[in-house]
């Protein structure tokens, strides 16, 4: 990180005496930090109710799961929710999570199990009833299973291995072209 | 007294700020920059390298923020990759007797670090505006006579922008322009066939090419990172850190010293003359007073009145150069009632590479040429379009692989617009001191009262109408046209409140910037604009500041400063 750092100032402080290539060189040449949080030293700061943080984890992981791509686990989406929840989320609406959430254990544990103690194709059908019913439904607020949803989207494309693994990642693009051919793309570009 | 003496005092660092030190200074004048702020050098920009991994809770607005930043967050801007440059608040308190968004950055750039970089000159149209509708003062300046002016800051700054020949938005001294895009193109053509309406590239202060000249070694290309408003170490966008105040350091004639609160005029009864500022350290709360020949205030339209109005003696009871009645009245901004968007079908296989600093432009046409309406002015739109990112997952109930597989492709496009339109100077928009209420420094709040009224309910009409017009004409599908509540402010574009003018009876300011009853006092941020156009105005206080800047420096040589 700090080898990264330093080079980068380096660049930065030749300004225009580095041509661009050059500049993204220097950066390319750096390895981008290990974003993943290592899951078992995690400890939640909000979802600390019985069972919500692992419950969360299996929902993330099930809308966005590792396949020969990294899934949410890996871009470490549970760590990344929780984290939302507790400092970006305001009162009502982490209340809103925090009953949804039990709410919604107490629904698929009516189907027969705990959710946890699903088989993983009973779980994925359960949060894909979920999601079908909020869409079917009043959306304002937005339900639960919405919410936990665009949490893990964002926790995902806002993580290294979602970005870098589903699009073509360039920290300095150096120019904009406004008009290219998909076909000319190895994958299609960040632009968030 | 002799170490805090100097040639010149600038007030404030930023847009205006900057212009002024680097003018002043070239022409060798020893300038001392006061910023109330911190210091800020380039390129140190603490978040301007970092990933989009790199920042926490995926760069949304925290609790914390909004608790620190109730005003600041109302734009939307504060998130954790650039809340730095934003103020604190709760520790920088002023009263909205009406709703007002005032948005700040108290650090040295001030906010030509985090500004849109649109730059647009205003045109004849505009400067013979208010002569011709008998609105508030008539311009003192012409277009001929600020024009060469412009060229000169547009050069410096580099501006991009491609050459369109319309006389209600001139052409000035432009960088190659950026491109549109594929959807842009053909909006383009569609407005222009069916509509007769012009849509154009922004003209933007990003450094499509080098600049023509070797006065910014420290600045490079604009690299199309998109992340202009964390401060850009290449120095690919004009701001005054990144340019115009390095220039003035260069000269060695610059003495620029951050954490400085200037609250007070220092006035000379028996000279006719402002001696000076008073300063209170932001840190330690030290008084200190320092002295000139010339005080150029470029505090911001607000941050200048400020100082102003708490400016009072025997000869300005009222504040300042206030003998008008008018310093602190006049607030205008641009008019933001809603943004407007629709989602375009095709065009699936194109797309476009790295991440474009800027958008579409839809100049004026109303009240232009023979078009007229039941209101005064204008407005103009930015916008762009862009293939939809993850967002789009949001409301779907694909999960597992079958999701995975949309990550895999693109979203489909879909174009937004916001307009922007003029606000008429009116005598009641105004703001105040409160002198009842206090900041933690013990100085008296400003109390700022401003609201929108019937000539710009009008042109609302025209800017949701158009909008949709606009975008059904385009053959877009999905037509949407928000209805946002808009308090005077958002925009950032607020300003007015020393108008310039020939008649000092009308106005604060003469032609040259210059306070009518105390010349050796110049106003060259916001302050000065009589009326404003619906093109944003940072290029045109750049231009008023340099010229302003040149004739301080021929008054004082001629000894009548």
């Amino acid at each position: 990180m700090q080898r990264r750092e330093l080079l980068r100032r380096a660049a930065w402080m030749l300004g225009g005496a580095v041509s661009a290539p050059a500049a993204l060189a220097i950066l390319q040449g750096c390895s981008a930090k290990d974003s993943t949080v290592n899951a078992s030293a995690f400890k939640p700061v909000f979802l600390t109710g019985a069972s919500h943080m692992d419950m969360i984890t299996e929902i993330a992981e099930i809308i966005i799961p590792k396949t020969n791509t990294s899934g949410a686990k890996d871009a470490g989406v549970p760590a990344f929710i929780d984290s939302v929840l507790a400092a970006v989320y305001p009162k009502d609406a982490q209340e809103r999570f925090t009953a949804g959430l039990t709410e919604f254990g107490a629904a698929a544990a009516a189907t027969g199990k705990p959710f946890l103690e699903q088989e993983p194709a009973q779980r994925a059908a359960f949060v894909k009833k979920s999601l079908e019913h909020a869409l079917e439904g009043e959306r304002n607020p937005k339900p639960f299973i919405l919410m936990a949803r665009e949490l893990t989207l964002l926790g995902f494309f806002t993580s290294e291995v979602g970005i870098t693994e589903n699009m073509e990642y360039v920290a300095v693009p150096t120019v904009f072209h406004g008009c290219v051919p998909l076909s000319e793309m190895k994958k299609h570009v960040y632009w968030e | 007294m002799e170490q805090n003496s100097f040639d010149a005092i600038v007030v404030g660092s930023g847009m205006s700020g900057g212009w002024a030190a680097k003018e002043l200074t070239e022409k060798g004048l020893k300038t001392l920059v006061l910023e109330r702020g911190r210091m800020v050098r380039h390129p140190d920009y603490p978040t301007a390298t970092k990933d989009p991994w790199d920042l926490p809770y995926g760069n949304r607005i925290t609790q914390e923020i909004r608790h620190r930043k109730p005003v600041q967050t109302r734009t939307g801007y504060p998130t954790p990759a650039n809340q730095h440059w934003f103020v604190d608040d709760l520790d920088n308190p002023y009263v909205e007797e009406q709703p007002f968004d005032w948005l700040r950055g108290y650090h040295v750039g001030g906010r030509s670090l985090m500004w849109a970089r649109q730059s647009y000159r205003f045109g004849p149209l505009d400067f013979e505006a208010n002569a011709k509708e008998g609105v508030a003062i008539p311009w003192p300046v012409t277009y001929d006579e600020i024009a060469p002016w412009y060229d000169k800051v547009e050069i410096f700054a580099g501006i991009s922008g491609s050459v369109e020949n319309l006389h209600q938005l001139p052409d000035g001294k432009f960088l190659p322009p950026h491109d549109l895009n594929c959807v842009e193109v053909d909006f383009k053509k569609r407005l222009d066939e069916k509509l007769g309406r012009k849509l154009i590239i922004g003209r933007c202060a990003n450094l499509t090419a080098p600049l023509t000249h070797n006065e910014s070694p420290q600045r490079g290309t604009c690299q199309a990172r998109n992340m202009c408003i964390r401060g850009c170490p290449f120095g690919g966008y004009f701001s005054s850190v990144s340019s115009t105040l390095p220039s003035a350091e260069r000269t060695g004639n610059m003495t620029l010293l951050p954490n400085q609160i200037v609250y007070e005029l220092i006035y000379d009864n028996d000279k006719g003359k402002a001696t000076g500022v008073r300063v209170l350290d932001a840190e330690t709360g030290k008084q200190t007073d320092y002295f000139a020949k010339i005080v150029f205030l470029c505090a911001s339209a607000l941050g200048s009145a400020y100082i102003m109005l708490n400016s009072t003696s025997s000869r300005f009871p009222n504040g300042f150069g206030n003998d008008s009645g008018e310093l602190g009245c006049n607030i205008m901004d641009h008019n933001k009632p809603g943004n407007s968007n629709a989602s375009v079908e095709g065009y699936l296989d194109v797309a476009y590479t790295g991440r474009r600093p800027n958008g579409f432009y839809i100049p004026r046409y109303r009240n232009v040429g023979k078009d007229k309406r039941d209101y005064l002015r204008g407005f103009g739109y930015q916008g762009r379009a862009a293939r939809a990112g993850y967002g789009r997952f949001n409301d779907s109930a694909a999960i597992g692989e079958d999701l995975k597989k949309e990550f895999q492709e693109p979203g489909p496009w879909n174009v937004s617009m916001t307009a922007f339109g003029e606000i008429l100077p009116h005598h009641e928009n105004r703001a105040r001191l409160d002198r009842d209420k206090k900041d933690k420094h013990g100085l008296p709040l400003l109390a700022v009262n401003a609201v929108v009224r019937e000539n710009e309910r009008k042109m609302e009409q025209d800017m949701k109408n158009d909008a949709a017009e606009m975008l059904e004409a385009a053959g877009f599908k999905n037509v949407t046209v928000k209805s946002d509540s808009y308090n005077v402010g958002n925009s950032i574009h607020e300003s007015g409140t020393a108008r310039m003018g020939t008649d000092p009876k009308k106005s604060v300011l003469n032609k040259f910037n210059q306070v009518h009853a105390c010349k050796n006092v110049f106003v060259t941020d916001g302050s000065f604009m009589p009326s404003f156009g619906c093109q944003n105005p940072s290029l045109t206080y750049m231009a008023f500041t340099a010229r302003a800047a040149a004739h301080a420096v021929d008054e004082l040589k001629k000894g009548n400063l």
